[in-house]
């Protein structure tokens, strides 16, 4: 087990339970896991495993019924909405399956569209769209909505759109789930280029076991609990690919 | 490190264009609503000014006194008559400088084809400047006192919009008519016009540009009547008016009316604030129903763009952030009817002010420049910053709800969300 000895996100005893009108769902039952910095994750699990409900509790989207969950040191439970906003601003990067990109709004206005949160200068935060626009390789599509974009392209502009804020854990939830076996290797090789050049932490649920075979880190969820934990003997494989 | 205001209102102009023909929809019932409110209070200030500007011109100062039956006391059986009498009696009074006996009569004169009503006015013709501010002669000279075949002839009757010009020392022919004992026709009268008076507009409950004036003499001459038609008197000053109304009409009683130009500016602007207030609830209805319409737009927006809300929620977009951004549209929405309802409502003046004008109302009180000149719609710049600013108020206030919605919706729910 590989060790730095900075984690980057750390969950203790962590259960969510969903209540519809008496009854209760738990979907989580007690999660313990430790992701150092600069680590690429895969989540596995079947669907309803919960790997989900982990991914909304990291990302400081939901509350949890009871337990822990630290991120960089800070723990989610301490801090307010405004707080979590910003921490998600600042520290968190999103990537969907389904894009989630704002349709009325060109590629370079939904890479800025973080940037316009913090209240910075339009000259600035369009000059570090765009290089992000580049990175990923969709320059020329700068104007370009949505709608006129494949999706393998929507999915890089959602990329460019979680980087373009420089964070530190990007929490992808299956990424891959709508595309083509060509363009999910694209996506993935963005993962890594981005997780080796700027050292950000990547945690991606997926189904697929070939994206999982590229991490270095698989946890293993069902039912609620983590079933394995398993870092990957081939630690550099990834650099080979 | 907070959002800029800029940056929300572009966002916030992206969105609304977004839904062109949703936005300007809502956009129009804030202009309408607003429309209409604004001409209505433009064209009744104008009424007013027109009104006030009217009665300043006549004098404060001046009382005008009939017989009860007149009128201004329709029904009344009363029957005393103003006399010479009563003219000394009023001229012993303490602060009256002035007092002038007068004969007003109707008439009609023919030239060209077609017939033109005017007025007839006996009166010392020396009281003209003094009755009448500002009133000048524009061509000739004010007959003298005592005269009688001459006249000093109002503005429109020299200068008819249709028919035949009168010029100065021509003849001016009428038929007289409301002469009591006189025959029912009407009695056929001659003048030479001496003087032709300035263009004026109304005063003391006459158009002067649709009178002949006429001296004294000349009116008990034609009348063959010991009785006039009202009495005019002058106040030395207008604070002493009121003391001098009440001295008459102490004295007089029920024999005759007294009439102020106050208390006429007073009773006319309390039917012209009613109908200002009538017809604006009629406008702030509308606005009200607009506004309404805002709240319903929003809240459809919100719940249309429930996965945008999740999507901001979760590149960090604080909850006061989503609420201002979802404000500024309504703001914007606002502002925009609030222009486009002060281009309309200036127009919709303008046309409301011409059909009052038209009306007898407007045309007998209405501007000062002519029988029937257009009540001029006054927009002062109180209404002008009204005018941009309510409407911008209004639609914040309706966005308040479905913002705050948007801004309290649980990202995780809202990023599921179909």
């Amino acid at each position: 087990m590989p060790s730095n000895g900075q984690l980057a996100v750390q969950t203790v005893d962590l259960t969510k339970v969903y209540k519809v009108g008496h009854t209760e769902y738990p979907a989580l039952r007690g999660v313990n896991l430790k992701i150092e910095k600069g680590e690429f994750v895969a989540i596995m699990g079947p669907s309803g495993s919960g790997k989900s409900t982990l991914l909304n509790l990291i990302g400081a989207l939901d509350r949890q019924t009871s337990g822990k969950v630290i991120i960089e040191g800070i723990d989610l439970r301490k801090l307010g909405e405004d707080k979590l906003s910003l921490l998600r601003n600042h520290k968190l990067g999103f990537v969907y399956q389904s894009f989630n990109l704002i349709q009325r709004l060109s590629s370079i206005e939904n890479v800025e569209m973080p940037l316009i949160a913090r209240g910075m200068p339009e000259r600035i935060r369009r000059s570090k769209s765009r290089k992000m626009l580049s990175a990923v390789g969709l320059a020329s599509k700068a104007e370009k909505r949505p709608t006129e974009l494949s999706g393998g392209e929507q999915q890089r502009v959602a990329i460019a759109r979680a980087l373009v804020t420089q964070p530190t854990l990007i929490i992808a939830d299956e990424p891959t789930g709508n595309l083509d076996s060509k363009t999910t290797q694209e996506v993935v090789d963005q993962f890594i280029g981005v997780n080796k050049a700027f050292g950000t932490t990547i945690l991606v649920v997926t189904h697929n076991p070939d994206i999982a075979e590229r991490t270095q880190h698989i946890i293993s969820i069902r039912d609620g609990l983590i079933e394995k934990d398993e870092y990957l003997q081939r630690i550099d494989s990834y650099s080979l690919g | 490190m907070s959002m800029l205001i800029v940056d929300m209102f572009k966002l916030a102009y992206k969105a609304l264009i977004d839904r062109k023909v949703r936005s300007v929809l809502t956009v129009l019932g804030i202009t309408v609503g607003s429309a209409i409110i604004l001409a209505l209070i433009a064209s009744s200030s104008g009424l007013n000014a027109g009104i006030t500007a009217n009665i300043q011109k006549t004098g404060a100062n001046i009382l005008t006194i009939r017989n009860a039956g007149g009128f201004f006391s329709a029904g009344s059986t009363n029957t005393y008559l103003l006399s010479q009498t009563d003219v000394n009696y009023l001229k012993g009074l303490p602060d009256v400088v002035h007092v002038y006996p007068y004969y007003s009569y109707g008439a009609s004169i023919v030239s060209g084809g077609s017939t033109l009503s005017a007025s007839v006015i006996g009166i010392d013709l020396s009281a003209l400047p003094i009755l009448y501010n500002g009133l000048t002669v524009a061509e000739g000279t004010i007959p003298l006192t005592g005269d009688t075949t001459s006249a000093a002839v109002g503005w429109s009757i020299a200068n008819p919009i249709s028919g035949t010009p009168i010029g100065l020392h021509q003849m001016v022919e009428m038929t007289v008519t409301g002469i009591k004992g006189a025959k029912s026709g009407g009695i056929s009268y001659a003048v030479l016009a001496s003087a032709i008076l300035t263009q004026y507009g109304t005063a003391l409950f006459s158009n002067i540009d649709d009178t002949v004036f006429i001296s004294f003499q000349a009116a008990t001459y034609l009348s063959k009547s010991p009785y006039f038609t009202g009495i005019y008197v002058v106040v030395d000053n207008t604070n002493d008016v009121a003391t001098v109304q009440n001295t008459i009409t102490t004295y007089y009683g029920s024999n005759v009316r007294v009439i102020s130009p106050g208390q006429i500016l007073s009773s006319i602007q309390s039917i012209t604030g009613q109908l200002t207030i009538f017809l604006g609830s009629i406008g702030a209805v509308s606005l009200f129903v607009a506004t309404v319409g805002i709240v319903n737009t929003m809240y459809v927006s919100v719940m249309e763009r429930t996965r945008e809300i999740g999507i901001l929620k979760a590149i960090g977009y604080r909850p006061k952030q989503i609420m201002g951004m979802f404000l500024s549209e309504a703001a914007l929405t606002g502002a925009i009817g609030g222009v486009t309802g002060l281009m309309l409502g200036y127009a919709l003046s303008f046309l409301m002010g011409g059909e009052l004008a038209g009306s007898t109302f407007g045309g007998r009180f209405g501007g000062g420049g002519g029988g029937g000149a257009a009540i001029v719609p006054v927009f002062s710049t109180e209404l002008i910053i009204f005018a941009l600013t309510f409407p911008v108020l209004l639609a914040t206030v309706a966005g308040l709800y479905p913002a705050w919605r948007a801004s309290r919706m649980n990202a995780v729910a809202a990023l599921k969300y179909e």
